[in-house]
């Protein structure tokens, strides 16, 4: 053990704010839509959409949590262009545990988001192979201008030691 | 896509949703979410790793674990809450396969455990992608109710 430096558990609580340049969009939906091969009209039929009960398309749940487009950050050396904490543990390598989203209503096209995240745990743990884990969950808030809560997405990434058991 | 006739009960099994991901899919997707990571469409990039093949992006799995939700349960429906943790990569051109099991109902929602498991090059389960799955839809209803 020992991945869990004072260093680490002082982050615990920093959090950063993104607003989008502009609304989600229905085009964004659609490309969103077609790329993942999900033809569900709620995403691209307004009239099927108001039948049942919504104000027209709206954008696929989970897109909201992928996206990086409220980020407005340039990519990176490997052409990331989202959000990350930049946490760097010498001597290991990166993992994505998992992730739980959380949704409030669907995102419709005119939302522009607002995501707020924020580092809320580190731990430090052992696996089955012997080999020291840190893990750092964080969770994405997204509301809209209005202030609605649209979703939630908690994350964890898996710091493994490297050369363990 | 249609609503269901009956409602669902603990047990039924939620019709799987099974798709093959190729580089040109990965591109797409890239550009859809903004993410334009090396490691989802750059052979060079991931021979330089030792990785057999350009890597799926994680995320997508919960895009088609929803979309196997609502294509089963109808647009009035609502996927409250999604979780699943990762278990291993998936790579440009294999096929996954989603699925599902109910395991609890109430008069308005129905709570199911998935996974999403990668097909091996001769049908054949492989590895999974994704183990545990959990996700809570809410029934009756095309959007939610605000922050739960």
């Amino acid at each position: 053990m020992g991945l869990l430096t004072d260093e680490v558990r002082s982050l615990i609580g920093t959090r950063r704010v993104y607003t989008a340049p502009e609304p989600m969009g229905a085009a964004g939906g659609r490309y969103f839509s077609l790329a993942v091969g999900d033809d569900n009209p709620l995403y691209t039929d307004a009239t099927f959409a108001r039948d049942h009960g919504l104000p027209g398309v709206t954008l696929p749940p989970t897109l909201i949590c992928e996206t990086n487009q409220y980020a407005g950050l340039p990519a990176d050396a490997e052409g990331y262009a989202g959000h990350t904490w930049g946490l760097s543990v010498p001597d290991t390598r990166q993992v994505r545990g998992g992730n739980r989203y959380t949704f409030g209503r669907r995102v419709r096209p005119d939302d522009v988001v607002t995501a707020t995240w924020e580092i809320t745990d580190a731990t430090e743990k052992t696996n089955r192979a012997g080999a020291d884990m840190l893990i750092v969950s964080s969770t994405a808030t997204y509301t809209n201008q209005d202030g609605d809560f649209l979703a939630e997405n908690t994350e964890t990434i898996i710091f493994i030691a490297l050369g363990a058991a | 896509m249609s609503t269901p006739t009956s409602p669902p009960a603990v047990g039924q099994p939620v019709p799987p949703l099974e798709r093959t991901i190729t580089l040109t899919d990965m591109v797409a997707y890239a550009g859809a979410t903004w993410d334009w990571h090396q490691l989802h469409y750059d052979p060079a990039y991931v021979a330089e790793k030792r990785l057999p093949g350009p890597v799926v992006d994680g995320q997508v799995f919960g895009a088609l674990l929803v979309e196997m939700l609502q294509d089963w349960l109808g647009p009035d429906s609502f996927v409250q809450t999604i979780d699943f943790t990762f278990r291993n990569l998936m790579f440009a051109g294999e096929t996954v396969r989603c699925e599902g099991q109910v395991v609890a109902v109430s008069e308005d929602a129905v709570e199911v455990a998935m996974s999403a498991t990668i097909l091996g090059s001769d049908g054949a389960d492989d590895r999974f992608a994704v183990r545990p799955a959990s996700a809570r839809v809410l029934l009756g209803r095309a959007d939610g109710t605000g922050r739960p």
